[in-house]
Parts: C-alpha cells; sequence; structure tokens
C-alpha cells in the first residue's frame, strides 16, 4: 500500500481506530446472526465452486453434492467396503462454515467503515472462490489422506498431489477464511488506510495538500 | 498497493510453508504450543486449581473436560500475518522490529484470552465452545492483527 496519498486522494479525516474497532464489533453480533442463521443457503454457492473445481483436478471423483442441513455431503465414486460382502459409494460431509465465516467479518467492517452496498456486494463476490478453495481441499484431504490408502489410491492421490492437497488444505483452513476479508478491506479502503499511515506526518506538520487533515485521536 | 500486496503474498507464503515443515514444527511449533498451554494454564491456576496440562492439552480435572491447542488455535498463524504485513509495508527497519516485536505481544495476549475462555466455555456448553471457537475467535483474532497493524502504521515516520 503507499502510504503517501496522491493529492486530493484522502478528502476527509480517517475515523479513529477505536471507533472503527466499536463499530465493527457491533457489526459483528447482526452479521455473525445473520450468516448463521441463514447457513443452510449461502453454502450452496461455495459448495458447487467447490464441486467444479474438484471436477477440475480430479474428474469423475464426485457424483453429486447434496446438502444436509448447512453441512455439504459429496457422493463420491468411490468403492468402499464397510463389511465382508457389502460394497457401497464413499460419501464425505464438509461444513462450509469453516470456510465461510469471513463474510460476516467482511461485512462488519464494511458497514463499521460506512462502505457502499456495492462494494459489500462485490466483495463477497471475491470471496466465493477462496470459500469454494477450502470446501474442494477438505474433502480432497479426507479422500486423499485422512480415508486411508485404499480411498487415496482409487482416488488417485498419491507423492506429491497429497502433500500438495495437504498444504492447500491448511491454507484454505488457516489463512484465507480470515485473512482474505481483512486483506479486501485494506483494499476497499486504501485511502482509509493511507490516512493512517499520514497522521503521524499530519500531526507533526499540521495539514498539507494531499495529506489528511489531523484526526481526533 | 501492488508491491505491497506482492510483497506480502510471498513473505507470509514463504513464513507459512516453512512453518509447516517437521523441523519448524519440532524446533519452534510444538515446544511454544506447549508453552501456550502452560502459560493459559498457570493463569488458570491463580484462580481455579483444577487444571492440569498434558503437552498440548489443557484439562480440567474436576469436569474432565479438555481441550487440546492444534495449529490455527496457537497464534502461530496469526503472528505469521502480521510479521508478513509489517515487513511487506514501507517503514525503517527499527520500526519494523518494534512493531513485530509489540504486535506478536498483543496478539499473544488475545490468544491466552482465547485458550481460556474458551476452556470455561466448553464446560459450560460444547455448542457455545464450537460455536466460539470455530467461527468468533477465528474473526476476532484477525480483528486483533488489523488493528494492532493500523496502531503501527500510524506510528511510522513519512519517508523522505
Amino acid at each position: 500500500m503507499d502510504p503517501h496519498p496522491p493529492a486530493g486522494a484522502v478528502s476527509a479525516a480517517p475515523p479513529r481506530i477505536a471507533a472503527l474497532v466499536l463499530r465493527t464489533a457491533l457489526w459483528l453480533v447482526p452479521c455473525f446472526a445473520a450468516w448463521y442463521l441463514t447457513a443452510r443457503f449461502h453454502g450452496i454457492a461455495p459448495g458447487e465452486a467447490a464441486r467444479a473445481l474438484v471436477a477440475m483436478l480430479k474428474p469423475g471423483l464426485v457424483s453429486a453434492l447434496e446438502r444436509q442441513g448447512s453441512d455439504l455431503v459429496f457422493v463420491t465414486t468411490l468403492l468402499v467396503h464397510p463389511a465382508p460382502g457389502e460394497t457401497g459409494v464413499l460419501v464425505t460431509e464438509v461444513n462450509p462454515l469453516l470456510y465461510t465465516y469471513g463474510l460476516p467479518l467482511f461485512v462488519a467492517l464494511m458497514l463499521a467503515a460506512r462502505a457502499s452496498a456495492w462494494k459489500i456486494v462485490a466483495g463477497a463476490a471475491i470471496l466465493l472462490p477462496f470459500q469454494a478453495w477450502g470446501i474442494a481441499f477438505d474433502f480432497l484431504a479426507q479422500v486423499g489422506i485422512r480415508a486411508g490408502p485404499a480411498v487415496s489410491l482409487q482416488a488417485g492421490v498419491a507423492g506429491w498431489q497429497a502433500e500438495a492437497i495437504a498444504l492447500a488444505y491448511q491454507a484454505g483452513s488457516l489463512l484465507f477464511p480470515a485473512l482474505v476479508p481483512v486483506v479486501l478491506w485494506g483494499a476497499f479502503h486504501r485511502p482509509l488506510v493511507a490516512g493512517y499511515a499520514s497522521e503521524q506526518t499530519a500531526a507533526a506538520t499540521g495539514p498539507r495538500l494531499g495529506s489528511p487533515p489531523r484526526s481526533q485521536q | 498497493m501492488a508491491r505491497f500486496v506482492i510483497v506480502f503474498a510471498v513473505v507470509l507464503g514463504a513464513l507459512f510453508a516453512a512453518e509447516l515443515t517437521p523441523p519448524v514444527q519440532s524446533a519452534f511449533v510444538i515446544p511454544w504450543t506447549a508453552g501456550l498451554v502452560r502459560l493459559s494454564a498457570g493463569l488458570i491456576a491463580l484462580f481455579d486449581p483444577h487444571v492440569a496440562t498434558f503437552g498440548r492439552i489443557l484439562q480440567s480435572t474436576t469436569s474432565g473436560f479438555a481441550i487440546s491447542i492444534e495449529a490455527g488455535c496457537n497464534g502461530v498463524e496469526a503472528a505469521l500475518i502480521l510479521v508478513a504485513a509489517m515487513l511487506a509495508f514501507p517503514a525503517p527497519w527499527k520500526h519494523r522490529a518494534l512493531g513485530i516485536l509489540a504486535g506478536l505481544a498483543a496478539v499473544q495476549v488475545l490468544n491466552v484470552v482465547r485458550v481460556v475462555s474458551l476452556f470455561y466455555l466448553g464446560q459450560w456448553n460444547v455448542a457455545a465452545f464450537e460455536w466460539a471457537h470455530y467461527y468468533l475467535w477465528q474473526a476476532l483474532i484477525m480483528l486483533d492483527v488489523l488493528v494492532v497493524w493500523l496502531l503501527w502504521i500510524r506510528t511510522l515516520p513519512r519517508a523522505r
């Protein structure tokens, strides 16, 4: 990020960080509540996108994607033998909420910064592939690693592919869900962030062209 | 902006990949996590003697409820994100070093609060524990990282 905004880039003092945090915390409550109460619905889009991603990486592995409450159920083409003489297909469940909880965080941050509605909608759309990534690699980690060698062999996962799936799963579960919303918020509020970076100078030298007015902090 | 994003992504990717390697896990992550468990247990023991630790497990000796501090709960990933963001933003090295030290302390303090709160939340209600554990605290820790970073960039001198 450019810490020194061009002239006219910042038109007003950025809100106090404490005020921004307080507003975000207050918005988190209704945002998380709405996100959780509508979990049955907003998991569909990232689930379908995850299915498409899995189909690209491992064609023919998933025959259907179903829902059980808010959980996504991947019906695979992999055969399992739960008991002698019995054969079935492997069905795995993924909790999409583990990968979409960044959505209420993002919306709360945007509302706290009084962002326009189109930016919130655009941001939610940008989050989608990252959510799909997490769901897809959760599924692939289950069938390619955690289900054991008999299943991973059928899935065609071995060696470097298993390592790559493990790394992608870790990134999709530990980094993307919370990080991407914050990065997006920063990208949508570059002048605001640049305003914080300029405050120290503004406080020392007074307002100047291209610098935001001195904050009330 | 482009420079920040590229440097941030490269540094974070390198740190994250390094964190997952067995040598870094055994030399740093596992001892760090065990230390976090002991610190949390020590704080809890100040007002509640019914707590025991086993490696990365924190257990109540009265209810039997136990939590295991795993990847994502030890604050390491949040710390890596903060370090990458401070290294990617243009700043004097002295300010970076001080920012990283103070920022890591702030993140870890909140992470200890997370561990202790989850320890008691789980004994009260498992559903509430899971909700806070999987969703709410993850968001709050990242919010903490953002706030620390914003506070840090406010302290930076203007580049000449």
